[in-house]
């Protein structure tokens, strides 16, 4: 025991006098504070243009409100906003934040004719992506664990110290034991000290916290032993490094590629703009058909709504404006369906090929706890159609009546969230 | 010494760099692995984007067949019924896709509305290409760099660590026909890697890109490989150990390769962050509320055109006008409202430019970001030609608005058309034919000219200059170091 603390100590004087190692664990103590700090940043900037778009949501909507009286006009000239924050964890794992909307508008109008308006974020940014600590754990973290760890062996060979140093340790395993550990230790709290201090500020789960430093903690253990693995005869540093490097490329880009390719291969998907067509062609359409029609592809949805005749006036009817609103996404349902389970599909297969990549394993683990990756956009646009599904349930008996609608029941109106 | 011996000097070093090489395996394996990146990466794209052009192409045309084929209607209803703008992408874009999966790709277009571009590709992606796509321009940015360090890290340092150098110069060759020698054996290898993009530029030249945009891309290409050999054969001359040489070259990689390019979109987005399209919108609704609404023509706001059409046309009501008024009011203020939404998007693609050149700066810093704004500049698929669509298909928009206006004026009377809710037939009668439909125009989306796209690439090549110069700076005071 003591024999083993003096052989840490002193690799730890060792390793302060290496310039090098210091260079390398520094690099990654920046890059890890620039990730957490951005990416804190990042956050709350998300959280404020919340907060402001639902400050001007609802003096648009109060407005709105004040001008018109009928449920018809009501329904039409109001918009709701819907949300979804990101979460404590998000400033660690943007994910795809910036390629999913978090954020829509939608009114009582057919709905597949506005959910595909996405308010995106800059496509040529986007496309590079953003260094998020996700990133600089998953991509960058084992291109520094193969540069410490690759030459452990091979460096004090190349200088000749090899067997000396052999020779007067006790166990081989004490020796480069005790090397590793100190350079394991050092790198991986350099690399997680900044996540740790963002995880206090953004008041994150203390079991999220837990967990994405076990994940960390498995995946450095992955390809430190995989750098001593490489490293532990060969006698040219280069070319062992040459490999490691060659194997992270084949995780990070070739294997992530070939699953991308397959799965976009494999899985059919209708073309988006073909639903909105079909519905544009369903709403268009409704104005020349005859009422009854309308009314009779609606009503396989609401039969309660039977009596309608009984509301038809000579003029414009507000019902059976929104009826054939609800006709075209009725239309254009199955094709949606598809869609979405072809969105859904993708990413689900592309659990598979993660099996195979370490590091889209982890970025898919991490976002995944997250709540920030494609899977919670999905969910967000279904609370989204639930959204818009209650606002129909609220003004359809109002629209369908030929009462004079009381205002205070906006009161009981759906809100988001 | 003369010229001519140099010469000779030069090209027997190449050629013993190159025997190494095959002696070696590793680098002839490594060489082999990323010419089959590089080739399939070509195909692959080249078959991808060849596929989307031809279904855009269709859809677009698709879009205006049913246009054409609308019944007789009140001109209004066809303004609401709406047409659409496709992205068809630049033929550069085999090489270079850029952006064009993570915007949106067609736009409804109707009237009184800007709508987004929507159903972005990447939406219905497997999350799998977050860290890099199979696309020519990814793989010759980032992995042909590491190719050229893994081949060559131990060009100089190698002479140096075995003591051979010390050999070489006695024998009477120079320590800089050494360096261009090794030089010149980098710079076949770099010339390998551009061949299969040479071709694919030729084959974009047939699909009618410029000519001089294809030389220029591909010339942006070979500064930007030909830095990267530099960059190898400075630190390989500054070292005289092969793995202090391959640490340190491994890690020039992963800063200006990984990390810079991000470091630069993050700080960009937390620099200058964007408002968004939602947020925009409440303040383009708060201007829109203060102009009338054109499908009322009671509408106050529209008092002063009544008044001014009464007196030119010497009438005292609006009905006794040879135009129909409802027609003139949609009209108006179709030209009132889009422009205010023009100046909102005008001013929502300005701040979007604004961020993105933030992150252009860092191509100072990190010659893969320079290459990156270069290449998408070059083949049309940067923002700029996503702004340039963007503003085409509102062009497109409003055109079909105002002739399906024009039509209302001149073509139904306005009797007719306030009458078009009393009955059936009232109803019927509030039409024009479908002939007036043929006035959609064909709409087929052009990148930015040859000569826009090579002055917005100009900052990119100086960047890539300066590092050039840079370089050559450094290696001639490392040779003169190593002698």
């Amino acid at each position: 025991m003591m024999y083993s603390i003096a052989q840490i100590k002193r690799e730890w004087q060792f390793m302060l006098s290496q310039r090098y190692v210091l260079a390398l664990l520094l690099c990654g103590l920046l890059v890890s504070v620039f990730s957490v700090v951005t990416g804190i940043s990042e956050v709350n900037q998300q959280r404020a243009t919340i907060e402001r778009l639902k400050a001007a949501d609802e003096i648009d909507r109060a407005e709105a409100q004040e001008k018109y009286d009928d449920p018809g006009s009501l329904a039409y000239y109001t918009f709701h906003l819907t949300y979804a924050s990101p979460s404590n964890l998000a400033f660690a794992a943007l994910g795809e934040r910036d390629i999913y909307p978090w954020k829509h508008r939608v009114r009582m109008l057919a709905l597949e004719g506005q959910i595909y308006e996405s308010d995106a974020q800059n496509p040529e940014l986007a496309q590079i992506g953003k260094i998020d600590f996700v990133f600089v754990i998953s991509a960058l973290s084992p291109l520094i664990i193969i540069l410490l760890f690759h030459d452990l062996v091979a460096s004090e060979r190349n200088n000749g110290r090899y067997d000396f140093i052999v020779s007067t340790a006790k166990s081989s395993f004490a020796l480069w034991g005790a090397r590793s550990a100190v350079r394991f230790i050092s790198l991986y709290v350099c690399f997680m000290l900044p996540f740790v201090v963002g995880a206090v500020i953004s008041d994150t789960a203390f079991i999220d916290v837990l967990l994405v430093s076990f994940m960390c903690f498995a995946y450095f253990i992955f390809w430190t032993l995989l750098s001593l693995w490489f490293g532990r005869h060969s006698s040219s540093a280069p070319k062992i490094a040459s490999s490691l490097i060659g194997i992270w490329v084949l995780f990070a880009f070739v294997l992530p590629i070939l699953g991308d390719i397959a799965i976009n291969k494999h899985i059919e998907s209708p073309d988006g703009g073909d639903i909105l067509l079909v519905q544009r062609e369903a709403v268009n359409d409704a104005w020349d058909l005859s009422i009854d029609t309308t009314m009779a592809s609606f009503l396989a949805e609401h039969p309660e709504y039977d009596y309608y005749e009984e509301l038809q006036s000579g003029g414009f009817n507000w019902w059976w404006y929104y009826a054939f609103q609800q006709v075209g996404d009725q239309t254009a349902g199955s094709l949606s369906v598809q869609y979405r389970h072809a969105s859904v599909a993708k990413y689900e297969s592309a659990k598979y090929v993660s099996w195979l990549s370490p590091p889209l394993l982890l970025q898919r683990s991490m976002t995944r706890i997250a709540d920030t990756d494609a899977k919670a956009a999905f969910e967000y646009e279904n609370q989204i159609r639930e959204f818009h599904k209650a606002l129909r349930m609220f003004y359809y008996p109002e629209l369908f009546s030929s009462d004079t609608f009381d205002k205070n029941k906006l009161e009981s109106m759906p809100q988001f969230k | 010494m003369s010229v001519g011996m140099t010469t000779n000097a030069v090209f027997s070093v190449a050629k013993d760099e190159w025997r190494y090489w095959v002696r070696s395996k590793i680098a002839v394996s490594v060489l082999i692995i990323g010419l089959l990146l590089t080739i399939s990466s070509v195909i692959v794209t080249l078959a991808n984007m060849h596929e989307l052009s031809h279904q855009r192409s269709s859809m677009q045309n698709n879009a205006e067949e049913t246009f054409v084929d609308q019944p007789d209607r009140h001109p209004h209803r066809m303004v609401h019924y709406g047409h659409y703008a496709f992205r068809v992408p630049s033929p550069l874009s085999i090489l270079d896709p850029g952006v064009d999966a993570y915007t949106g790709n067609s736009i409804f277009l109707e009237g009184h509305r800007q709508n987004s571009a929507m159903f972005a590709d990447q939406k219905q992606g497997t999350g799998l290409t977050s860290l890099g796509s199979l696309s020519p321009a990814f793989v010759v940015q980032v992995l042909a760099p590491l190719l050229l360090i893994l081949i060559a890290y131990s060009s100089m340092s190698r002479e140096k660590e075995s003591q051979t150098l010390s050999f070489i110069l006695s024998q009477g060759t120079s320590i800089y026909a050494l360096i261009l020698g090794k030089g010149l054996a980098l710079l076949s290898v770099v010339g390998l890697i551009l061949v299969p993009l040479a071709i694919a530029g030729m084959y974009a030249v047939t699909q009618g890109e410029s000519g001089i945009v294809v030389v220029g891309f591909l010339l942006a290409y070979f500064f930007y490989l030909l830095v990267w050999a530099l960059i190898v054969l400075l630190f390989s001359s500054l070292f005289s150990k092969n793995s202090e040489s391959f640490t340190a070259l491994a890690f020039v990689w992963i800063l200006l390769c990984i990390a810079m390019p991000r470091i630069a979109s993050t700080t960009a987005a937390t620099v200058s962050p964007s408002s968004g399209k939602l947020e925009t919108d409440f303040a383009v609704l708060a201007e829109l509320r203060t102009l009338g609404d054109g499908h009322n023509a009671n509408d106050p706001a529209f008092a002063k055109l009544k008044a001014s059409l009464l007196e030119k046309y010497n009438v005292d009501k609006v009905e006794d006008l040879p135009v129909n008024f409802r027609g003139m009011v949609a009209s108006a203020s179709e030209e009132e409202l889009t422009h205010v939404l023009n100046r909102f998007a005008e001013q929502s693609m300005q701040d979007e430019l604004a961020q993105t050149q933030i992150s252009r700066y860092f191509g100072w810093l990190s010659p893969m970001v320079a290459i990156r704004s270069l290449s998408m500049i070059s083949a049309g698929s940067s923002i700029e030609t996503h702004h340039r669509f963007l503003r085409e298909a509102e062009e497109l928009r409003y055109s079909f608005v105002q002739s399906l206006n024009k039509v209302h004026v001149e073509q139904l009377s306005y009797i007719d058309d306030i009458n078009r809710s009393k009955g059936e037939e009232a109803w019927k009668k509030a039409r024009v034919s479908a002939d007036n439909w043929q006035m959609i125009q064909d709409f087929t989306f052009e990148t930015d000219a040859a000569e826009t796209r090579l002055n917005r690439s100009i900052p990119s090549f100086l960047q890539l200059a300066l590092w050039l110069g840079i370089l050559a700076f450094g290696i001639r005071l490392a040779g003169r170091q190593s002698l």
